[in-house]
């Protein structure tokens, strides 16, 4: 799986990807824990530590909780529901 | 840093944080992160490595490439309708939450937009990263709803003869646009048509205009 990973970003460079990205990219990530927040799932998925429809499913409750009863007001946004979903799917994990 | 632009107003951008959240929610993760590095399942290394692919290298030019050689290449279009993740492949991409892709073509008729109303499933290996608007709850809901005034909102105005399908992804299916190709880069190389292909229009709320 990681050598898939490296073989896909030797693609990238191959047709120059400072030329390509970005182009209709906003940044992805707003703030610096989101971005680690994220990679923490995805690292932790690749070890194994969890499949990713496991996390997906927290991802999907954890977002209708936030939502409740007004959905146009969540109490807290995708990426601290996303941050909720880890540390619920680690607790049962590593317990 | 987080400074964006667009080419258009885009409705669906997420408030950003006080600074107070932002720094209670990095303290959480930091947290966590240490906890995970003193167990030894993950490294610094691994994450900074995740991190960059996801950011850089599976980006949205991993789709315009798909669509780009879709627009020359009649054979592999077929390929990528037929079974799109094998077509996919064929491009070297694959990988996490992309193995089941289907690729669905914007014609003359028909409009094609993705969204996912549970949460926000995407098409990463293709797309990179979902723009945050793409996760909101008002696009989530709209579109199913009134598909033509968000795509309105997106500056996307179809005439009424235009028949609009959305398509609602889930764990199992992920959704590509193949957008139409722009009059007048009939021309163009398929490395130049890459360039010109935005991820909106793989998703569907914008069509590729031409350079």
């Amino acid at each position: 799986m990681k050598e898939e990973r490296i073989a896909k970003s030797e693609i990238a460079e191959m047709n120059g990807s400072a030329a390509l990205p970005r182009k209709s990219g906003e940044m992805v990530f707003h703030d610096a824990w989101e971005r680690k927040s994220f990679t923490l799932a995805v690292s932790l998925s690749e070890q194994g530590l969890f499949e990713w429809h496991e996390f997906q499913s927290e991802l999907i409750s954890a977002i209708k909780d936030a939502e409740g009863e007004d959905p146009d007001h969540p109490s807290r946004g995708y990426f601290e529901s996303w941050q909720v979903s880890l540390e619920s799917l680690l607790e049962k994990k590593l317990d | 840093m987080t400074t964006h632009s667009h080419d258009h107003p885009n409705p669906y951008h997420e408030s950003e944080r006080d600074e107070a959240t932002n720094k209670a929610m990095t303290e959480r993760v930091d947290k966590m992160e240490a906890l995970l590095l003193e167990k030894g399942l993950v490294s610094k290394e691994g994450i900074e490595k995740l991190a960059d692919i996801y950011e850089n290298d599976l980006g949205p030019m991993n789709g315009a490439k798909v669509v780009a050689r879709a627009w020359v290449d009649a054979d592999f279009k077929q390929r990528l309708l037929a079974d799109a993740t094998a077509a996919i492949a064929e491009l070297g991409f694959g990988g996490l939450q992309g193995e089941h892709m289907v690729a669905k073509e914007n014609t003359a008729d028909i409009h094609n937009v993705v969204v996912c109303t549970l949460c926000s499933c995407y098409p990463w290996p293709v797309l990179g990263l979902p723009p945050s608007w793409y996760k909101s709850f008002a696009y989530r809901s709209k579109i199913v709803i009134e598909p033509r005034e968000v795509l309105a909102e997106f500056g996307t105005t179809l005439s009424d003869d235009v028949e609009v399908r959305v398509w609602d992804s889930s764990a199992e299916i992920r959704y590509l646009v193949i957008p139409e190709q722009p009059e007048g880069t009939e021309n163009l190389s398929e490395g130049e048509l890459a360039e010109i292909i935005e991820r909106d229009s793989m998703i569907g709320v914008t069509k590729v205009n031409a350079p």
